[in-house]
């Protein structure tokens, strides 16, 4: 086994690069043109509300799927091009691929003899995601949150520079949510590229680096987490007992949503907003800035409401 | 490669198929030797008598059903990482995916010799204290007996690859299971019952298999013994080959 840490960030070998991949199923397009970049050794988020085509990406890059178009590569290669493709990549993606009826450390020696890799490697990988004590149960006995350290722990046998998850952090509870944030902070400490998927940005965004956001298939949005935050810019927050007209005389460009009685304006200053609503003569009882938290920009940028909606009960994004 | 069929065999190992597979094919030949060795000289029996080469040949020959085991187990070999995405960790670790295949097809050839031999072993130990009780004579070594036993071998072998190729083509389990079944015990007993379509019978996978173990099916002819035995390794590679043609390409999501 290789020594674990100590990789130069510049190594170029666990540099994911997507470029302009497309995928259809039937009259379906799961992925649309998509490109971006992970640059070796960070920790990106990749985001997208469910269906946007994460999964279908992660599996093109990962040669389970065949793109219709583009490419998917991994330290310049494809990955059925790479020489040591588990020792190269470590991949989990769906909750559970286990057989029910086997062990995990019987499931990890399996991989072990395929790989050539040591049988005590499974043992090592088992105490690293804290799975020691049910290493002889089988995984039908495996709770939710077992699965997936189980999961990751497949990823790690071949001590790979770089780890591609599908959603870890699914059916994990508040503390294995925690658990799985320490562990994939550590993961990317020790130098590995590491594309981590999630449909909810609170899952991650205290991890990563970067996030890819996408939806319906192509990419939104690629940058570090302090650039995404810059880039929406200022929320205004605008409350008052009538404000549908003022609502209704905003430009097209601005975007809108509704909370409690509160509007929230992207992309006009207060200023603005203040001269609009004298013209309209709209009654306001508040009209101030707020930096917008990332959820409410990743559900902007989605085009998805989410819990603004949910909670306000009453209005939609115009 | 080597290191692929280890982790097939340790597949294997981990879980308690194998085990159930290896009783269910001691089971179904022990019931068709003693079916045999029971209803043996009474009236109305068309198997020829166990007093003649014939007769032995053929006891020994009807272990060749436990071929249908090893078919399931082949199969399973290959449907059951679908029906529990293991396929997606295998493919993983071996992207090039026509070689997973072929580790299986490897792996299982000689799973199958494993378990034919275990059931040969088993039909010797039944039938030699049970035809000596009868004062039945019975030599292992005469009248064809050791080639009637090495084709059952074979025989059960072959089957266990040609469980492989039909795995590699229908990923559904349950569809593959019922399918061969189905085709076997039915569509093949009605092809070879039939006296119009009957001279076809040999040419079918069940039909090379009874060349190969010798057994008899009176009034319906069967090739010779090697014939039935390439003709059943022909079906085998060719299921295999189509089945890894379309793997290769078949998104795996």
């Amino acid at each position: 086994m290789r020594a674990m840490g100590g990789r130069s960030v510049a190594d170029e070998s666990g540099q994911i690069v997507v470029s302009g991949l497309s995928k259809s199923f039937g009259t379906v397009k799961a992925v649309d043109n998509l490109s971006f970049t992970v640059p070796a050794g960070t920790i990106t988020g990749f985001l997208g509300p469910n269906g946007a085509g994460k999964t279908t990406t992660l599996r093109c890059l990962l040669g389970l799927i065949g793109p219709n178009g583009g490419t998917a590569t991994i330290g310049g290669r494809a990955y059925v091009d790479l020489p040591h493709p588990s020792a190269t990549v470590g991949a989990l993606l769906e909750a559970s691929s286990f057989h029910p009826a086997r062990s995990g450390r019987n499931h990890l020696r399996v991989y072990c003899a395929v790989n050539g890799f040591p049988d005590r490697r499974a043992d090592e990988v088992l105490d690293l995601v804290g799975l020691s004590s049910a290493a002889k149960q089988k995984v039908k006995g495996y709770s939710m949150g077992m699965r997936q350290r189980l999961g990751l722990a497949a990823a790690l046998l071949g001590d790979p520079k770089v780890l591609v998850l599908d959603e870890p952090a699914n059916g994990l509870d508040p503390e294995g949510i925690a658990w799985l944030r320490r562990f994939l902070r550590r993961m990317a400490e020790e130098g590995r590229t590491i594309l981590v998927s999630s449909h909810v940005l609170s899952e991650v965004e205290q991890t990563v680096d970067n996030v890819v956001i996408i939806n319906r298939g192509s990419l939104v949005r690629q940058g570090s987490i302090a650039e995404l935050a810059e880039h929406q810019g200022l929320t205004v927050v605008v409350r008052g007992p009538d404000l549908d007209p003022l609502v209704a005389a905003l430009p097209e460009q601005a975007g809108v949503s509704r909370l409690d009685g509160s509007v929230r304006v992207t992309g006009l200053t207060t200023d603005e907003v203040g001269h609009l609503a004298f013209t309209e003569r709209v009654e306001l009882h508040e009209l101030a800035t707020e930096r917008s938290d990332l959820e409410a920009i990743f559900f902007s940028l989605t085009g998805d409401t989410g819990p603004v909606e949910h909670f306000g009960g009453e209005g939609m994004q115009r | 490669m080597i290191r692929l069929v280890g982790g097939e065999v340790r597949k294997l190992a981990t879980t308690m198929l194998w085990l159930w597979m290896l009783l269910g094919a001691i089971a179904i030949t022990a019931m068709f030797m003693s079916f045999v060795i029971g209803f043996d000289g009474t009236e109305g029996n068309p198997q020829p008598p166990l007093s003649t080469p014939e007769g032995q040949r053929n006891l020994f020959g009807v272990a060749g059903a436990a071929g249908v085991f090893v078919l399931i187990l082949g199969i399973i070999a290959i449907t059951g990482e679908f029906r529990h995405q293991t396929v997606t960790p295998t493919f993983l670790a071996t992207p090039h995916r026509g070689r997973v295949v072929i580790a299986k097809l490897v792996t299982y050839a000689l799973v199958g010799i494993g378990y034919g031999i275990l059931v040969a072993l088993f039909s010797i130990a039944l039938a030699l204290p049970w035809l000596s009780a009868k004062d039945i004579d019975l030599s292992l070594a005469d009248n064809g007996i050791p080639g009637t036993i090495a084709g059952t071998i074979a025989g059960i072998a072959v089957y266990s690859v040609l469980g492989v190729g039909v795995g590699a083509l229908i990923r559904n389990q349950i569809a593959a299971v019922v399918g061969s079944l189905v085709y076997l015990y039915v569509i093949e007993a009605f092809v070879s019952a039939l006296p119009t379509i009957r001279d076809y019978y040999q040419y079918l996978p069940g039909g090379a298999n009874a060349a190969l173990t010798g057994a008899t099916q009176p009034g319906t002819p069967l090739l010779e013994p090697w014939q039935g035995g390439l003709l059943l390794v022909a079906y085998g590679v060719v299921f295999a080959v189509a089945g890894t043609w379309f793997a290769v390409r078949r998104d795996v999501s």
